[in-house]
């Protein structure tokens, strides 16, 4: 299986520069996710790799072997479009065929090959029927099926999901997920949805701005993240960000800002004093913050809850901390009133703090 | 006020039935007619009862017939000759019309090249120009520049074989009516053609490029069968001019190469106008270009990107 090598990959629509140098490895056997906000870049990154937007200065290697001045269909690559893409006039048997009919290869394998692919994604009963006739999710098989038919080396998937409901794209995910694990394929899906970048990737890449942020498993880029907007990015309910100063108080070093004061653990203050700059952002998740009435103060936010929003086990709570919002992620067990001033202990491993000019964790 | 009050009132049946009488009528009297004898038709309110016949058309088909219409003693009309001409031309100037317009509005829609917009807006104006402006031009053209030496070598070589005095030139043969007719409808296809290709998805093209199709063979297995409806359109319009096209084909066929609607007019003399084979053989040329368009016709289905993409 090939291995994908981007290089100082520079994207420029006339004036506008999109992406401002693009390196990137993609190992073998790898399931890739590039994830970000619209506009970020990564949609055009794929379709770049895939040969269908020039590369305006940089270079693309597969398997150590340049790239960039073939065609899209001399690269050995399959891709699953957002819009699905099939071909309307055909029926699902031909669209997935397509590709290996322009190869002329003989009837008999084609045919072998169709069955086995439709069988795949389950859509043995359809193969005479045409696109118009199938339901969403019908049809983001066929396009899954028609790339998988291609038996090509590296598989591109550009927001496959993303016109699905809800329902059926957590059911289509889990599918993905294991048909990655049965081909073995260099694969890249680019997405703006954190949750399926999490589940599916074996690495994320995070972009922003035209730029990656930061790479890693999930759990790295989970636990560590690099700056603010990988932090926020991912995880949900987002990231709590509050402003605040680093200030040494006999000896421990506290974050002060307005409505708490949290002691900084031994680990985190020996960081925190490298810090050029006293001014720095607070970052807890959700899920780090817990109704604990009697912990220390120096542990824990005041907060006023305003609203509850009972999602099944777990309960989101809108608060306030001062001026600032903050949400809590807790069981919905625990019996809470609006409107009310709590405290709430926040998991002092699992505090990030980031530079307030520069936004990148400390 | 509302729609349904509007559709029953008899003001509304009334300017129906005036644009039924004005659209089917002629095409009635011209039907009656081509089964009256010429005293019939020409004789008034006396004519409304008459004895139907056939000879109309026995003369006007008299070159095709197996037998020998009687009262005719010379066919003079060679109907299945000019029939034949007109299906020449018509078929062969509608493919060709459909195969470089197509290929033309496909460039202009999807390709990006300076003064792109200049040729789009410039096609349409093109069509603006009236054929008779043409006329006096294409016909010193095609006679006089456009020729073949008779003594040079492949000029001759057609001479050897055809026959013939003079240069071999464009004026009087097949090719030259079918050329002129393409330049005319040319414009028009690729204007209409030109809707319908961007209204093929760019992710299908991309898609087929990804599968490993190349530039000819994305525009035709991909593009091509998706604005079928378009060509369908364009090729009644196109074949409806071709073979109607009465101006041109007057001055550009010789003999051999003329096309029915000369051949109808050639019954007109000082002496004698023949309202009833005109009316026969009328009938006769309407058929065709009702064949086709019931057959193009069909082609034109609404939703054939339906199930491509998305939304």
């Amino acid at each position: 299986m090939p291995q994908i090598r981007l290089e100082r990959m520079v994207k420029r629509y006339g004036a506008v520069e999109v992406l401002h140098g693009i390196d990137l490895e993609m190992q073998d056997n790898e399931f890739t996710v590039l994830v970000g906000p619209s506009g970020c870049g990564k949609s055009t990154t794929l379709r770049m790799i895939a040969g269908l937007e020039d590369v305006s200065s940089g270079e693309i290697y597969v398997d150590g072997k340049p790239v960039k001045h073939l065609e899209p269909k001399d690269r050995d690559l399959a891709m699953v479009f957002q819009d699905y893409a099939l071909y309307p006039h055909m029926n699902v048997a031909q669209n997935i065929s397509f590709a290996l009919r322009l190869q002329k290869r003989p009837k008999s394998e084609i045919d072998a090959k169709v069955r086995d692919v439709a069988g795949m994604v389950g859509l043995t009963d359809f193969l005479g029927r045409k696109p118009g006739a199938l339901s969403g999710g019908q049809r983001q098989r066929v396009a899954m099926a028609r790339a998988l038919a291609k038996d090509s080396g590296i598989f591109l998937f550009d927001e496959p999901l993303s016109n699905l409901d809800a329902k059926l794209r957590g059911q289509m995910r889990a599918e993905l997920a294991l048909m990655s694990q049965r081909v073995e394929k260099n694969m890249i899906y680019v997405t703006h949805d954190q949750i399926e970048a999490m589940t599916l990737a074996d690495r994320i890449v995070v972009m922003h701005g035209g730029y990656i942020q930061q790479q890693g498993t999930p759990e790295e880029l989970f636990k560590r993240p690099v700056n603010k907007f990988v932090a926020g990015f991912l995880g949900m309910p987002p990231m709590n960000f509050l402003d605040g100063r680093i200030e040494d108080k006999g000896g421990a070093l506290f974050v002060t800002g307005d409505g708490f004061s949290l002691r900084l653990s031994p680990e985190k203050a020996a960081i925190a004093r490298m810090a050029q700059n006293p001014d720095v952002i607070l970052g807890i998740r959700p899920s780090d913050l817990s109704y604990a009435p009697e912990a220390a103060p120096e542990t824990a936010l005041t907060l006023k809850v305003m609203v509850s929003e009972y999602i099944g086990a777990q309960s989101v709570l809108m608060c306030q901390c001062g001026g600032q919002s903050v949400t809590v992620e807790m069981n919905s067990e625990t019996p809470m009133a609006l409107g009310e001033t709590l405290q709430f202990e926040a998991n002092a491993a699992r505090i990030h703090l980031f530079d307030k000019t520069s936004e990148q964790a400390i | 006020m509302s729609a349904p009050t509007q559709k029953n009132s008899p003001a509304f049946f009334a300017v129906i039935v005036l644009l039924v009488i004005m659209s089917v009528g002629p095409v009635i009297l011209m039907f009656v007619n081509s089964f009256k004898l010429d005293v019939d038709i020409i004789s008034g309110t006396s004519g409304l009862i008459f004895m139907p016949t056939i000879q109309n058309y026995e003369t006007a088909l008299c070159d095709v017939l197996w037998y020998e219409p009687e009262p005719l003693d010379f066919c003079a009309l060679k109907f299945g000759g000019a029939f034949k001409n007109s299906l020449i031309i018509a078929l062969i100037s509608t493919a060709l019309t459909l195969v470089i317009g197509s290929m033309a509005a496909y460039a202009l829609v999807r390709f990006r090249f300076m003064g792109r917009d200049t040729v789009s807006a410039t096609t349409l104006m093109v069509r603006m120009v009236p054929p008779a402006v043409l006329l006096v031009p294409v016909f010193g053209l095609w006679n006089n520049e456009f020729c073949l030496d008779r003594d040079g070598l492949i000029g001759g070589a057609i001479r050897d074989m055809f026959g013939g005095r003079g240069d071999v030139c464009l004026a009087g043969t097949h090719t030259g009516i079918i050329v002129i007719y393409v330049a005319m409808n040319l414009p028009f296809v690729i204007w209409i053609l030109q809707s319908f290709i961007v209204q093929v998805p760019r992710s299908l093209e991309e898609a087929a490029r990804v599968d490993g199709a190349g530039p000819f063979q994305v525009f035709f297995k991909v593009v091509l069968p998706l604005i079928k409806p378009g060509l369908a359109a364009a090729a009644i319009f196109t074949f409806r001019i071709a073979w109607n096209e009465y101006l041109l084909a007057s001055a550009l066929s010789d003999r051999n190469t003329k096309t029915v609607p000369i051949l109808i007019v050639n019954n007109m003399s000082e002496f004698n106008v023949e309202w009833g084979v005109i009316m026969a053989t009328g009938m006769l040329l309407a058929i065709p270009p009702i064949i086709f368009t019931l057959f193009a016709s069909r082609q034109i289905i609404t939703g054939m990107t339906a199930g491509a993409v998305k939304g």
